[in-house]
């Protein structure tokens, strides 16, 4: 079992969590992983440039930490991998990489699912899109409060 | 007492203010006395799923300060 749960201040490159995943998930029949990348359009369908990624000195790592801790004991994985950008992330780019490795696929799905909703809610990050209408914070939809709850 | 403040509350307040909040005062009371001095970020501060923190941890609004505390506000988180 292994859980790696990091805050990156340059470039996240999936390709290389991937690969890093895959090879610690050397006796599994499963890896599942996710990318986040940042939309080059608002929700107003207006053009957005880049996203800035807020964080907590000590809070923000914590709830990844936690986040990727308790999937590990949720589902039946042997691996989680949680990457998540911070700083200014231009459209198009990826934001967060959260995987996951199991001996069958099932339970690497879901644990990615699970990261990914609660990561979306939970992680300690205040974002904001900056592009052709301006300045505009982003804060979880309803949507997305609404699949945190599935899991309880 | 040292308030500390992220994302759209700091944009409205600054990152961090200096309150003139005696011990024994509540994170309720504290935020009464803000949202009154900062009504554009009143929603904010009041809303059910901004966070409050002293060191670490995590606080109820009855949490009674106690003298050297540092109170953090949190708006709504998101990441993804």
């Amino acid at each position: 079992m292994s859980v790696v749960a990091r805050l990156e201040e340059d470039a996240l490159r999936p390709e290389g969590e991937l690969t890093a995943l895959i090879e610690r998930a050397s006796g599994d029949g499963a890896v599942v992983s996710f990318v986040g990348v940042a939309r080059p359009g608002s929700e107003a369908d207006q053009t957005v440039y880049r996203l800035v990624l807020e964080h907590h000195p000590t809070l923000t790592l914590q709830s990844l930490e936690d986040i990727a801790v308790e999937a590990a004991a949720r589902f039946d994985v042997s691996h989680v991998h949680v990457v998540h950008r911070c700083g200014e992330v231009v459209a198009g780019e990826p934001i967060v990489f959260a995987g996951a490795a199991s001996l069958h696929r099932r339970a690497a799905f879901e644990a990615a699912d699970y990261l990914m909703d609660r990561l979306k809610t939970e992680a300690v990050f205040w974002k904001r899109e900056v592009g052709e209408g301006g300045s505009e914070w982003i804060e979880p939809t309803d949507t997305d409060y609404a699949d945190r709850e599935r899991w309880g | 007492m040292k308030v500390l403040f992220y994302g759209r509350l700091a944009e409205a307040i600054g990152p961090e203010l200096e309150v003139d909040a005696s011990p024994g005062s509540s994170v309720a009371e504290v935020r009464d006395r803000l949202a009154a001095e900062h009504p554009d970020v009143e929603e904010v501060l009041r809303g059910k799923r901004a966070l409050s923190f002293v060191g670490e941890m995590l606080v109820r609004d009855d949490y009674r300060l106690v003298a050297g505390d540092t109170l953090e506000f949190l708006p709504p988180v998101s990441g993804g």
